[in-house]
């Protein structure tokens, strides 16, 4: 794995000037573990940012919260969402999620924004990291994704580059026969590709001269780098794709090229469900989506994600509309109540996110795990409910956000004009 | 919101039949309601938890529904033979949803553009066109609204022009002409449009408006000359019938018409705004040219003057959490709806809308984001007060009030029993009734599907059949 080191000891040194404490205990908790389909009463010990230790005896520490019997969870990982690159949707200015220049290559990493109002915001929800991805391009495959932490840290705690995205189906310019065939021709393009041919630039624009499909995609060398990641690390490739049959095609080049593939959309999923098991291919869906939205989306069906936990697939949770990724614990609740387990949605919420994207310890609350933890108020899959507290890297995170203090701007201090309110 | 107690629909609409007949030589009035009940069940509701959409909470209560009509509500009502009787113990019973802010139908799934029929964005001021014209019966979203308990929806067009055009209450059962679903005697709409919207549209293809003050200049022109076209009309119709005869007819203007119905108090203003300088500059228009702001929608800066709404009677009509896709939807705030609603000592009329086909499917956890919000914020708010976000005050802003939205004895029979609480995610709608005909059934396997739905997949079968 080719991952920037994310800045974890550069955190912790930062940890320990801000907390008094050396080491946190959550005791009386209800935890839900991201593990098992139950949750057990337990203490966790937090130190140094991480989970020390995970008991159902009492255990002793500098700093003793009571969680008073309240779920535990670990945070919460977004799967798809665009926080930390885009501030407010319909302003390109303030969008950092495509490139004119790079294709395949184009990483959004470097224009992260940890002073977003998106990160207090989503960490207010229990969402402690997410996984931030570029818009599609008209390429079938193109652009690639990266991991961040929801501290909101100028030093940015961060997996880059950890996916590659994509998309098959309806267009309104292009048959998806020629969608699948150029992705056939990337992939297979891709696999010619070996690093002792690869020590330059010099050396990739040679590939790229004697490619004439990567010549006519004026590929740079950052593109093909990605490509050869792609294949070579197996590179999770996140493929937007929705009808039944696109889904089967996608399976088929997992085959071929032994990709390590995710599928985004997956609305058609339920009739595929047990191809889509058998290849081991982990989804994400929007559970609350049963808008025959497309064409390409007919089989929309509220029960989506049961009928896909019972055909034992691995599934993450998105949502739909910018900005609204708070949004997936409401979905979870959604999917719940129609018919799926509720460990397997808490599950879809924290570990199967990081398995899938093989982020290292996150997602579970297990000894030596990063102390990515949420105390909930009450059940955290009814939206009504909020987190009590939320802990990253094991540091007890401030829940204001900029909603709140414009909500305490007009209802307290009346008297006073309100620009000279708090 | 009590402006609307003083609008009796019947009379608003003899108003509304009189208008169109002095204006036409014809007497067929256009686009008129159809709607025809299915055969109801007479049901009585054993035991059950109620909200009432009046603001109060029973626990263990009955109600009786009769002949398409809410007639009893209260401990252990009398059964007879011709009451079928459901066992609603642990279960609860809402009236029916209403949608405020719906456009099924105009922005049909699946979205594509030849369905694409929500805004005539080619004018700024296109009062002419009706909503009700665009709609596709057919779309199937309206069958999963129904699944949500959504009984009435009203359809408004898009926001791209300052003045959109005629919005339309309906009721949820799709048929086969728009006629036949529309609200009995419910008053049209006229959809207005601050912000970003219009000034994007036009100010792209470099024509007026291109900015805010150009948005509110746009506005006055027209309701100049919807006063000028009221007075001529005012003036021709004050005549005797001699008189009449003899002079001049002013010429039907359908952009006029629209606007000068308005003027008269006929069709309800719901109000596209989101920033709370541009409300409070739309409810000074509506001073100087006499109308008045039924609702303002999306309304994502109602809390900075929520006192300035109650005083003047208008309600805003809001999501409990969506922001930030556009610049005028940053300062969003959770308790936005609670704000609104808690004005003036209690008297700010809040409603909880949709603007999306999934999100009306969920309206009553939309309403329970809001109120948990609003009881952070250290509001006092019940439940059941926070009920009326989705019925009761909707249906005064639909001016429909008068026949649904609550479960006072007289009103339609338009009821939802659900598994649960409604205000919890795990709540499913299990039973919805229309006019007292059960529309939707899960445990029975009553559920509409549109033509749209059948065979689609596979001709056996609807397009979600198992």
């Amino acid at each position: 794995m080719n991952y920037t080191k994310i800045l974890f000891s550069a955190a912790l040194i930062f940890n320990i000037y801000t907390v008094e404490a050396k080491s946190i205990v959550i005791k009386n908790a209800m935890i839900y573990d991201g593990i098992n389909d139950n949750a057990f009463s337990g203490n966790i010990l937090i130190e140094d940012g991480l989970i020390k230790k995970v008991s159902q005896s009492s255990i002793q520490g500098d700093t003793v919260i009571d969680a008073e019997g309240k779920i535990v969870t670990p945070g919460f990982i977004a799967s798809d969402t665009e926080i930390g690159i885009v501030e407010i949707g319909a302003l390109s200015v303030t969008r950092d999620d495509q490139s004119s220049i790079y294709s395949i290559g184009f990483s959004i990493h470097d224009a992260f924004n940890p002073n977003s109002t998106l990160i207090p915001w989503n960490r207010s929800n229990g969402i402690t990291s997410a996984i931030t991805l570029p818009r599609n391009t008209s390429s079938p495959i193109g652009g690639l994704g990266s991991f961040f932490s929801l501290n909101g840290s100028l030093q940015i705690d961060s997996e880059q580059d950890i996916a590659m995205i994509g998309r098959i189906g309806g267009s309104s310019s292009s048959s998806r026969s020629e969608m699948l065939a150029l992705t056939d021709d990337i992939l297979s393009f891709a696999s010619t590709l070996n690093n002792k041919s690869m020590k330059s630039n010099l050396d990739i624009n040679q590939i790229i001269d004697d490619s004439s499909l990567a010549d006519y995609l004026e590929l740079k060398p950052r593109d093909v780098k990605a490509l050869y990641r792609l294949i070579n690390e197996k590179l999770p490739l996140i493929i937007k794709a929705n009808r039944a049959s696109d889904i089967l095609k996608l399976l088929e080049l997992k085959k071929k090229y032994n990709l390590n593939l995710i599928i985004i959309g997956a609305q058609e999923a339920s009739l595929v469900a047990k191809e889509i098991s058998t290849s081991n291919t982990p989804l994400i869906v929007n559970p609350t989506n049963n808008i025959p939205g497309s064409f390409d989306e007919l089989a929309s069906n509220i029960n989506l994600s049961s009928r896909l936990e019972k055909e034992g697939i691995r599934l993450m949770f998105n949502a739909s509309r910018d900005h609204n990724y708070h949004l997936i614990r409401q979905g979870a609740g959604i999917a719940v109540a129609n018919g799926m387990s509720y460990g397997g949605a808490i599950r879809a919420l924290t570990s199967n996110v990081a398995k899938s994207f093989n982020i290292a310890n996150r997602g579970e609350i297990k000894p030596g795990n990063i102390a990515d933890i949420v105390i909930w108020e009450a059940d955290p899959l009814e939206p009504s409910s909020m987190p009590e507290k939320v802990f990253i890297n094991g540091v007890d995170m401030d829940l204001t956000t900029r909603s709140t203090r414009l909500r305490d701007r007009y209802i307290k201090n009346l008297d006073k004009p309100n620009t000279y309110r708090d | 919101m009590k402006n609307y107690k003083k609008l009796k629909i019947t009379t608003l609409f003899t108003i509304l039949l009189s208008f169109v007949n002095i204006s036409s030589a014809y007497n067929a009035v256009p686009f008129e309601s159809t709607y025809v009940p299915m055969p109801h069940t007479n049901t009585l509701f054993r035991g059950a938890n109620i909200y009432d959409g009046e603001g109060n909470e029973f626990l263990d209560t009955d109600l009786l529904i009769k002949d398409g009509k809410i007639i009893a509500l209260g401990k252990d009502l009398p059964a007879s033979s011709e009451f079928t009787v459901v066992d609603a113990s642990g279960k609860w019973i809402t009236p029916g949803i209403i949608d405020i802010h719906s456009h099924m139908g105009v922005y049909s799934a699946p979205g594509v553009t030849t369905s694409s029929d929500g805004n005539e964005s080619t004018s700024p001021v296109t009062a002419d066109v009706w909503a009700e014209h665009s709609i596709w019966v057919q779309d199937p979203q309206f069958a999963l609204a129904l699944k949500g308990g959504v009984t009435s929806f009203h359809v408004l067009p898009g926001s791209a022009n300052l003045i959109g055009g005629r919005g339309v209450t309906a009721k949820n059962l799709q048929r086969n002409t728009i006629n036949s679903m529309k609200f009995p005697n419910a008053p049209h709409s006229l959809k207005m449009a601050c912000g970003e919207n219009p000034k994007r549209v036009y100010g792209n293809r470099s024509q007026a408006p291109s900015t805010r003050m150009g948005n509110i200049a746009g506005y006055r022109k027209s309701w100049i000359k919807a006063e000028a076209y009221l007075s001529r009309l005012d003036e021709y119709e004050s005549k005797s019938d001699e008189a009449k005869e003899l002079g001049y007819k002013p010429t039907r203007d359908l952009e006029l018409e629209t606007l000068a119905g308005v003027l008269r108090g006929e069709i309800l203003i719901q109000n596209h705004c989101y920033r709370a300088e541009e409300m409070a500059m739309m409810i000074d228009i509506a001073n100087e040219f006499g109308y008045k702001i039924t609702a303002f929608h999306h309304a994502v800066e109602a809390y900075k003057i929520a006192d300035l709404l109650a005083e003047n009677n208008i309600c805003a009509a809001m999501w409990s959490d969506w922001w930030g896709f556009k610049h005028e939807a940053y300062d969003m705030v959770q308790a936005n709806v609670a704000i609104v609603d808690q004005a003036k000592n209690g008297t700010g009329c809040a409603i909880v809308h949709s603007d999306d086909a999934i999100g009306i499917q969920h309206l009553n956890q939309e309403a329970s984001k809001a109120l948990s919000a609003g009881l952070k914020a250290g509001f006092e708010i019940t439940k059941a007060r926070a009920m009326k976000w989705i019925t009761s005050n909707p249906a005064k802003a639909a001016g429909i009030y008068d026949q649904t939205g609550s479960l006072k004895v007289g009103k339609n029979a338009d009821v939802v029993l659900w598994s649960k609480n409604p205000f919890s995610v795990y709540a499913l709608a299990e039973k919805v009734y229309i006019d007292g005909a059960k529309a939707f059934d899960k445990e029975a396997g009553i559920e509409p599907s549109s033509d749209f739905d059948i065979g689609i997949m596979n001709p056996n079968k609807n397009r979600i059949q198992e």
